[in-house]
């Protein structure tokens, strides 16, 4: 085996250092970052500071998106599709930031650390979506949870913070130490930790050490289901949503989603695993059990937080449908699908979560955010018209209805399981689609819904304030720029194919 | 482009008429039907000219614009026109204008609002007539889906949400396998000819093999038996027309049920007629049982919604029926009965819409005896529910009679069994009449107003004009 150091080659050349400039920035920020906290401490500076960070980030990863793949020493390898996923991260980082701030400003202290944990978030992902190799993929990995753990608990008077943040990390840690040990056992057979590594074509005959390989793989995946909340590795999710600040769920649903499934699939596909039967049954298991259970279980929720949580476990059981699917001669568009449809998921999510974190504040009246339940989405069309557009925008896109972004999405999903004849799974997801629509719908219908006239009172109490709120000009141009970003992507979703295509 | 302009007018005046509600009350109804009666004249004044400079009757499809759409997929913006979707829209037009009629005192909370989502259901609509991109069209059939299933839940009666809920429940399942149909179709084409496309007439050029087929013809079939409806699938409907507003029944009543079967005739029919003949005894069975089974129950019922709801599933059987007959007599019949049935059921619930407005219930226990009180409006039910049972100088006379001779030519035994449909539906039509407008008067109510003359008169009238004038319609080919 060749190690580094005896590479000819420099170990990081112009090309390299430019195509992970983004995720230079943002290490690069963390420093100064750490630097500005111990010259000023500052609320303001430090909040617009890590604004500056991710937005140049942004644009550096922007003007990347046209570079040719470009291997940065073995461990990281950056192509259009991880900076096309690098993107939506960011995206959704500077969203979770604007939406943090408010709460944020409820306290008296300064919240350094969270711009910080934030920042090594973003950072975590930033190398996952890249990695090439095991190592940078349990790095990348580690970055995340970590600094997750501390995010969810960051509101130590929370009812709920010790709980879902002491959840997270227990069962975080099973998670990793079991794919650490998964990683391990696939070492043991294939004795190279790249994803390019050739592995003995007997090992998918199941002959030699195949069984071993395959326990290794079935741990391996396992950490990373528990990350996607998958079912059966689905059990944190709704106490981690609902216990964790808005933002922060946000982050969760997507963030560590994208940055997962990006990370998956590019070690699915390069190591060529789906040439195992079993692998693949296990697979398909996954995706149906959490299309199923996913769903029905979202249709008992009152808390929206928990409901979305379920959602998002059906999910990603139908975006596993693009794993299984997946075959040697459609590998691009597998990825078009994949990327497609996560950021389908991206847009849907950040309009649900940016909605949910104005009514918190709207509703609250102590310095916590409290539970948001479905009753509080009563009448919203009526009171704020374009909260509640934005709300409906997002829904519709979860539950795959035209005009919407997430169609497109599910068409692809369709399109790609039509063509592997994956009936089975088809007729999963129309079943799993349905039982959804029966809690999307709802939740529309209350949106909708005239406000008992007994609360009027405190209807009016809402109008003035949200129109107090209207004053607020960065989350106004926010919400009307998602509206327009929902409409305009699901209506001219080609926009978004020639990125992922180029 | 000037339909594409129409449809685009029709949200535009919609988002126009929402806006306007909040500084002028009541300008919302005056702009919606200014706006619909103007555009239904552009539209006409579109068909006479077209068809004049290209000296063209619209027999064949006659593509009109087609636009690069989603370049992944090789999906086009492109839309079309031919003869049966010309008499199609032309009766959404005029339904349209209608239910703005109907809507005129009934719609008091959230106004604007509420024509904004009339007027893109209507949009919605054409769409689905005029779009022959397979993508175009699903998307067209969903986007009308989602404003009428706001104007259930919104304005809809006490049972509402879980009315709406199943209505769009039961759609959207049957359009997911139309879904999966249309893939599955536009990659077939693929493995035939190295290109996708979702085009519907490279799709009539395509020479698909019966085992195939007649899987892809099922996905179409089952969502557009839903929308038809047809039984085992048609429980969505009595609960949806009965929770609507008027407005909302007459326009699911009149055309969104045409919806389906415009497409059993465009992409079922047409697309797969190997396949079709092949599940024509299936589907002929069920149509069948629909007409029986509908007219069957509709005399059972108290709610005189639930009975016309009832009766429309009778009636679409009747058109599944004609079609499944492969035979051109009963294919006009059933065109004839499509737009006969748009209007006399439109006429009904508008009739239900005006009663519930007076005594506030559905309830025919509650009603008896208006005659005494309102004589003009008895006789309008009186020539409606004549309609309904097809009483011979009305449209649905010349409609089903077609239909039945047409398919007692090729199948005999279901032309006797639906003919007693016809009987059922006599019971019910008088069941109806009876138990409103006859024996001890329960109540006085207000005669029709001059409003609502408009209404009952110029759906009458084109009921006689089709039933003494059956040429009208029948003078062109549609299509075979």
């Amino acid at each position: 085996m060749m190690s580094i150091a005896s590479n000819s080659q420099p170990l990081l050349t112009m090309t390299m250092a430019s195509a992970i400039l983004p995720q230079l920035i943002i290490a690069f920020g963390i420093t100064l970052a750490l630097l500005l906290v111990a010259w000023k401490r500052s609320q303001r500076t430090i909040a617009l500071f890590t604004f500056l960070t991710l937005f140049i980030a942004l644009l550096a990863n922007v003007s990347l998106q046209a570079m040719p793949a470009t291997q940065v020493t073995q461990l990281l390898k950056v192509d259009g599709y991880s900076t096309f996923a690098f993107s939506l991260i960011l995206i959704s980082a500077l969203v979770a930031l604007r939406m943090s701030h408010s709460f944020l400003k409820a306290h008296v202290e300064v919240h350094d650390e969270y711009y910080l944990l934030l920042l090594l978030l973003v950072l975590g992902a930033g190398v996952l979506v890249a990695s090439d190799h095991f190592a940078s993929l349990f790095l990348g990995f580690e970055l995340l949870s970590i600094s997750l753990v501390g995010l969810v608990g960051y509101h130590r008077e929370s009812n709920y913070s010790v709980e879902s943040a002491f959840k997270y990390l227990v069962l975080s840690a099973t998670a990793s130490s079991f794919m650490l040990l998964g990683i391990a056992f696939i070492y043991s057979v294939t004795g190279d930790l790249s994803f390019n590594a050739t592995i003995p074509t007997a090992i998918y005959h199941q002959q030699g050490l195949g069984l071993f390989f395959q326990l290794g793989l079935l741990l391996f995946v396992s950490g990373i289901a528990f990350k996607l909340s998958i079912a059966p590795f689905h059990f944190w999710t709704p106490d981690v949503y609902q216990g964790a600040p808005t933002p922060i769920t946000m982050l969760m649903a997507t963030i560590s989603k994208v940055a997962m499934f990006v990370v998956l699939l590019k070690c699915i596909i390069a190591q060529r695993y789906l040439l195992l039967e079993n692998f693949q049954l296990f697979l398909t298991s996954f995706a149906v059990i959490s299309m199923l259970l996913g769903n029905v279980m979202a249709l008992q929720q009152q808390n929206l937080k928990r409901l979305l949580a379920y959602s998002s476990i059906a999910h990603m059981g139908y975006l596993l449908i693009v794993i299984i699917v997946t075959s040697a001669q459609s590998l691009a568009f597998t990825w078009q699908s994949a990327l497609f449809y996560l950021a389908a998921y991206t847009v849907a999510n950040l309009s649900i979560f940016i909605i949910i974190a104005l009514i918190q504040q709207q509703n609250t009246s102590s310095l916590y955010q409290e539970d948001i339940s479905l009753t509080d989405l009563q009448g919203l069309f009526w009171r704020a018209p374009s909260y509640a557009l934005l709300m409906i925008l997002g829904l519709l896109s979860l539950a795959g209805i035209p005009l919407t972004m997430g169609f497109i999405g599910k068409f692809y999903i369709l399109s790609q399981a039509t063509i592997a004849h994956a009936w089975w799974l088809i007729a999963t997801l129309i079943i799993g689609s349905a039982i959804g629509l029966a809690y999307y719908l709802p939740m529309i219908f209350k949106i909708f819904a005239d406000t008992p006239s007994d609360t009027l009172c405190d209807t009016q109490k809402m109008n003035g304030k949200v129109k107090a709120l209207g004053g607020d000009i960065i989350e106004q141009v926010l919400v009307y720029s998602f509206i327009t970003f929902g409409l305009v992507f699901g209506v001219l979703p080609e926009v978004i194919n020639q990125l992922i295509a180029s | 482009m000037t339909l594409s302009l129409i449809m685009l007018a029709l949200l535009i005046t919609g988002a126009l008429a929402w806006r306007a509600e909040r500084y002028w009350q009541g300008s919302a109804k005056w702009l919606a039907l200014m706006s619909l009666a103007l555009l239904a004249i552009t539209f006409a004044g579109f068909v006479i000219n077209y068809a004049i400079s290209h000296n063209n009757d619209f027999a064949q499809l006659q593509v009109l614009s087609r636009i690069n759409w989603i370049k992944t997929f090789n999906i086009q913006y492109s839309i079309a026109l031919d003869q049966l979707s010309i008499v199609l829209i032309a009766l959404t037009w005029l339904l349209a204008i209608i239910c703005v009629l109907v809507s005129w005192r009934e719609i008091k909370r959230h106004v604007g609002f509420y024509y904004f989502n009339l007027l893109l259901t209507i949009a919605g609509i054409i769409g689905v007539f005029v779009a022959v991109d397979m993508f175009l069209f699903f998307f067209f059939w969903e986007v009308m889906l989602l404003p009428m299933t706001a104007i259930i839940a919104i304005w809809g009666h006490e049972k509402r949400y879980f009315a709406a809920l199943k209505f769009f429940i039961f759609t959207q399942v049957s359009s997911l396998l139309m879904l999966v149909a249309i893939i599955a179709t536009g990659y077939f084409h693929l493995l035939q000819t190295g290109q996708l496309s979702f085009y519907y007439l490279d799709w009539l050029l395509l020479d698909i093999p019966l085992e195939i087929s007649q899987y892809l013809m099922l996905g179409f079939f089952i969502a557009f038996a839903v929308k038809l409806p047809s039984v085992p699938v048609h429980s969505w409907l009595p609960d949806a027309h009965t929770q609507a507003p008027t407005a909302g029944s007459v326009l699911l009543a009149g055309v969104l049920l045409k919806t389906g079967a415009y497409g059993l005739i465009r992409f079922v029919i047409f697309l797969f007629p190997q396949a079709s003949v092949q599940f024509a005894p299936i589907a002929a069975t069920l149509a069948v049982v629909s007409i029986v089974y509908g007219a069957k129950m509709a005399f059972a019922q108290q709610d005189f919604k639930r009975l016309v709801a009832y009766s429309s599933i009778s009636h679409m059987g009747f058109v599944m029926l004609a079609l499944f007959a492969f035979n051109s007599m009963a294919y006009q019949g059933a065109i004839v009965t499509m737009v006969a049935h748009g209007l006399s059921s439109a006429a009904l619930f508008a009739m239900a819409g005006m009663i519930y407005q007076r005594i506030h219930s559905r309830d025919l226990a509650d009603m008896g005896g208006f005659w005494q009180s309102a004589p003009r409006m008895g006789g309008f039910a009186l020539a409606f529910a004549g309609a309904a049972f097809g009483l011979p100088g009305l449209a649905n006379f010349i409609g089903e009679f077609l239909s039945l001779v047409g398919v007692f030519q090729v199948m005999p035994e279901f032309a006797i069994i639906a003919a007693l449909g016809l009987i059922g539906s006599a019971i019910y039509g008088m069941v109806l009449f009876q138990a409103s407008f006859q024996g001890a008067p329960k109540r006085e109510i207000i005669d029709l107003q001059s409003r609502e003359l408009i209404i009952c008169g110029s759906l009458l009238l084109m009921l006689l004009a089709i039933g003494l004038y059956p040429m009208l319609l029948l003078k062109f080919s549609f299509g075979v």
